[in-house]
């Protein structure tokens, strides 16, 4: 699982970064709310760690500008206000969570997995790219044909579609769709590229998803007219 | 009275038997080049005349040797049944390179299916054939049905088909909702199928 972490005091995020890699998951540090909206527009994260007072871009007017660009990812705030009004505005601005500081490093990351099991709960069921559109309670693909789409593959096309032109490496997919299952084998991913890349086409979608074997890959919409 | 087809009842079979000739020929080349039987079965057939004349009736056409086979153009009529969705546009190809045929319609309900959920590859055929038509021309023109599916798609074909000639169906309504969710599932299982016999053959080459 991947965290972007937004905190500007430099030693709590050092801290922080260190004791979520040992927890196993992959952090990206960065120091102000600006940069956090940058890190994610281009990377695919499973939660967003946000100080509210930051320089640049406070942490709840980043978390907005994410939420617009259709990004649900899970967030929690991090303040070392404990007002009330600054929970508040946080929690509309769409956070899932917050923790004032000090807080207990057991109990962050005790949020995170109560934030990230949760995920995908409260999202968006119909989602659109182009003209292909994806119902994730029906499983169920549409452009100019509608198909069917097994479990994992709606799980794997609602992860690009909430990503679409990011690149995701074999790994990431792997760790997001394939989570709840200790038996897989990360060599499934590029099966299931190739069976949504075939649903795409069947069809008639004007998306694709470029990228070789266990290597990144990316959804795109294609403007050249029928992906024939 | 001669029935609907009048002495040409025997060349529509001729045609018939030659265009199945001619498919188990390129199935068998296709077969020794790359070992796969590029149909799974086939059916071909003259239309019933009792049918053929309630179709002229319907389409308000004189019930004539010159309606059922130059005004309609599926007195001959084949059905290409095939295992993966791929086999099915093999077989468009070769057909294709009938030299002595020419395609005068085809539709693409795979790439474009009803809206209902039916699948299947149509093309209508105009073939030379050396016997007197009609019209007297000989090499004489006659026209040819074709119809490609997978099996999954024949067997929903064949439910469909059933439902549309009943009437009084209880809950018609879901049951026309759920059959098209079974066709975007059987669409689904044929893609799939077609992606791992690629991603096979990709790891064998």
């Amino acid at each position: 699982m991947k965290i972007l972490l937004a905190e500007d005091e430099k030693d709590l995020s050092r801290a922080l970064k260190a004791i979520l890699e040992h927890s196993k998951y992959a952090v990206d540090a960065v120091y102000d709310g600006q940069t956090a909206v940058e890190y994610a527009s281009e990377n695919a994260y499973d939660a967003l760690i946000l100080d509210i007072m930051m320089p640049k871009l406070d942490g709840v007017s980043a978390l907005k500008q994410i939420r617009e660009s259709g990004n649900y990812t899970p967030a929690l705030f991090l303040t070392a206000k404990a007002e009330i009004d600054d929970r508040i505005a946080g929690l509309d601005a769409g956070a899932d969570d917050y923790l004032t500081k000090p807080f207990a490093m057991g109990e962050l990351l005790a949020r995170i997995r109560s934030m990230t099991r949760r995920a995908g709960t409260y999202m968006v069921k119909k989602l659109k790219i182009g003209s292909v559109a994806l119902d994730t309670a029906e499983q169920e693909l549409s452009c100019e044909n509608s198909i069917r789409l097994a479990s994992k593959e709606t799980k794997l096309m609602e992860y690009f579609m909430t990503n679409v032109n990011k690149p995701l490496s074999t790994n990431e997919i792997f760790n997001h769709v394939w989570a709840d299952d200790s038996q897989a084998d990360p060599k499934i991913v590029f099966m299931y590229i190739s069976f949504l890349r075939s649903k795409i086409r069947a069809v008639n979608g004007d998306i694709e998803i470029s990228g070789r074997e266990d290597e990144t890959y990316t959804l795109r919409s294609v403007t050249d007219g029928d992906a024939d | 009275m001669n029935g609907i087809y009048g002495e040409y009842r025997p060349v529509l079979e001729n045609i018939k038997d030659e265009f199945e000739k001619r498919i188990e020929e390129y199935t068998q080349k296709e077969y020794e080049k790359s070992g796969i039987r590029i149909y799974e079965h086939l059916i071909a057939r003259v239309k019933e005349e009792e049918s053929m004349c309630e179709k002229c009736r319907r389409k308000n056409l004189p019930e004539t040797p010159e309606s059922a086979m130059k005004k309609l153009h599926d007195s001959i009529g084949l059905r290409i049944v095939c295992s993966f969705i791929e086999d099915i546009y093999k077989n468009i190809k070769y057909i294709k390179a009938f030299p002595d045929c020419k395609v005068i319609h085809e539709k693409d309900y795979i790439r474009h299916a009803k809206p209902n959920g039916y699948r299947s590859y149509h093309m209508i055929l105009e073939i030379q054939f050396p016997c007197a038509d009609v019209y007297g021309n000989n090499p004489g023109t006659f026209y040819v049905e074709i119809q490609l599916r997978t099996i999954a798609m024949d067997s929903w074909a064949a439910l469909e088909h059933k439902l549309k000639y009943k009437k009084n169906v209880a809950n018609q309504e879901l049951i026309i909702a759920e059959l098209k969710r079974c066709a975007d599932e059987m669409a689904s299982c044929d893609v799939s199928m077609q992606t791992i016999r690629d991603l096979i053959t990709e790891t064998e080459n």
